[in-house]
């Protein structure tokens, strides 16, 4: 009996401004989709794991949404952007001791409004004028844009990064939006449109934002032997890992300079038995285009400090020597938290990324990221089983 | 950009007492001696929960800064407000205005103070200025 956590199944609803759906009902249709997706009837479900984005109204009541019986595991998943890959750990240990056989893992948000700008769905979610929070947000820190243009700016400061820099992910990453059928942002773009967009909080322009979406993404976890008889090529999960580094706001804080890619990637590898010279995809988190390159670093692909010359070095975009981001990213695809990277790369292990499809994707790195730089997940994929 | 209002809660009252006579308050532990931020709940030093109210020297140094654009008025320039960690002397690090200074003026290692704005209707709010 090989239990060897393969993913089977991936769902996409409809993404970005669409209005009129509540995030229970994207959710209940991504599970729905990733069902069939497998070729799996829902019926088959016996796990289930939810993360709610910030319209905190996706969870337990799921099951019910999806008329699911009897499931063997059940539970609401949070530690933000770090979720999806955390969610796919939890499904894969279960599945591996036989807890579970087939075990669905949803994000899904609905933050935007008709009428109301994108950026405002951030800007005030659950903050509260009073005590610590309030005392933030009267001092003019009242989003996470703030906390990670302090972020990018010490890395700036203490490295010598320039948004120019920042800008060469922004462009390489909309280069390969233009090749997915499902970004949103798919017009090209050059350094002087990154340059000429306008501040949103220095040192971010608008084009260093992620963008800001409705929908729902899931995927489906299961044993390398059930997934022999299912519709899709698996996609094995080959290793994993978490870091939370409880960084203190005091003297001597990495803050801005190192995140948990540094702890968590290694861990990953390692359990994969592959090495970062083994990758040939590599799916970031990028709600910024800093923490693209902070990832970059903290991996290992260069060394630390020197992100800033190695996204300018000729490495990223389609015609690069390391495919990431290879859907455009949060930047210009589609923007559910942790499930971007890992929707993308599910389609990059199984060889269907169409015109985007990166040529070795024997092993693809999947980085999620949470809070301000205070919750990180790692994946290892492959369509190869180890 | 001026302070916005904020209200105390039970956890940050001595706090903005402090704020209200001028003083800058942080958390100075009963076992180490060790300095936190005033909302930590333990020692960052050594996890200690015991910890007393102790005023700061209210000196430190920029270690980040960002500055948020806000959005234009008809015809005018968007209001800039200059946001920044700032490490006090004593260690712990506080987010907070800096004022009295030009976006374009603002470096990492940059010394400042400590100041209070007192906004109408709200608690007093610490900022920091060029020392
Ligand atoms: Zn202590």
């Amino acid at each position: 009996m090989n239990r060897a956590p393969v993913i089977a199944g991936l769902g996409i609803t409809e993404l970005g401004k669409v209005y009129g759906r509540s995030a229970p009902e994207f959710a209940a249709e991504a599970v729905r989709l990733a069902a069939a997706d497998a070729g799996l009837d829902l019926a088959e479900v016996d796990g289930l794991l939810t993360n709610t984005g910030l319209s905190r109204d996706v969870g337990l009541g799921l099951q019910r949404d999806l008329g699911l019986r009897d499931l063997r595991l059940l539970s609401e998943v949070q530690a933000y952007g770090s979720s999806a890959g955390a969610m796919v750990q939890y499904a894969s240990m279960a599945v591996s001791c036989g807890m579970a056989d087939a075990v669905a893992c949803v994000f899904a948000d609905a933050p935007l409004k008709e009428r109301s700008p994108g950026g405002s769905a951030y800007a005030s979610a659950g903050r509260a004028p009073k005590g610590w929070q309030g005392l933030a947000a009267a001092s003019g820190i009242s989003s996470a844009t703030t906390m990670y243009a302090l972020a990018a700016r010490r890395h700036m400061t203490t490295y010598g990064t320039t948004s120019e820099q920042f800008g060469a992910i922004a462009v390489a990453q909309r280069a390969w939006a233009a090749r997915n059928p499902l970004a949103q942002l798919r017009e090209p773009i050059t350094l002087a449109d990154h340059q000429a967009s306008r501040w949103i909080t220095e040192p971010f322009h608008l084009l260093d934002c992620c963008l800001v979406s409705n929908g729902g993404v899931a995927v489906i976890v299961t044993s390398a032997d059930r997934a022999v008889h299912l519709r899709q090529p698996p996609v094995h999960v080959l290793g994993w890992g978490q870091a939370h580094p409880g960084h203190v706001m005091g003297r001597g804080s990495e803050f801005g300079l190192v995140s948990g890619a540094a702890i968590s990637g290694p861990a990953a590898l390692k359990m994969a038995g592959v090495t970062l010279s083994d990758v040939g995809v590599a799916e970031l988190y990028d709600c910024y285009t800093y923490t693209v390159l902070v990832s970059l670093e903290d991996y290992g692909f260069c060394a630390k400090g020197e992100g800033g010359d190695f996204v300018t070095s000729g490495v990223l975009g389609p015609e690069g020597s390391l495919a990431v981001n290879t859907g455009g990213g949060q930047l210009s695809s589609y923007y559910m938290w942790g499930m971007t990277p890992l929707s993308e790369a599910v389609v990059q292990a199984r060889g269907q990324g169409g015109d985007r499809q990166a040529a070795r994707n024997d092993v693809v790195l999947v980085s999620g990221n949470g809070g301000v730089l205070d919750h990180h997940s790692t994946l290892v994929l492959s369509p190869h089983a180890r | 950009m001026p302070v916005g209002i904020v209200h105390r809660d039970a956890a940050a009252a001595a706090f903005f007492d402090g704020a209200a006579r001028g003083e800058l308050l942080v958390r100075r532990c009963a076992s180490c001696g060790g300095f936190s931020a005033p909302q930590a709940r333990a020692c960052a030093h050594c996890g200690t929960p015991e910890q007393e109210w102790a005023p700061s020297a209210g000196a430190g140094t920029v270690i980040t800064w960002a500055v948020v654009h806000g959005r234009p008025a008809d015809g005018e320039a968007a209001p800039r407000t200059v946001v920044a960690v700032v490490e006090l002397d004593e260690g712990p690090w506080l987010q907070a205005q800096l004022t009295g200074v030009a976006p374009e003026e603002v470096s990492a290692g940059l010394r400042v103070r400590a100041g209070f704005e007192h906004p109408e209707g709200g608690e007093a709010v610490p900022v920091f200025h060029p020392a």
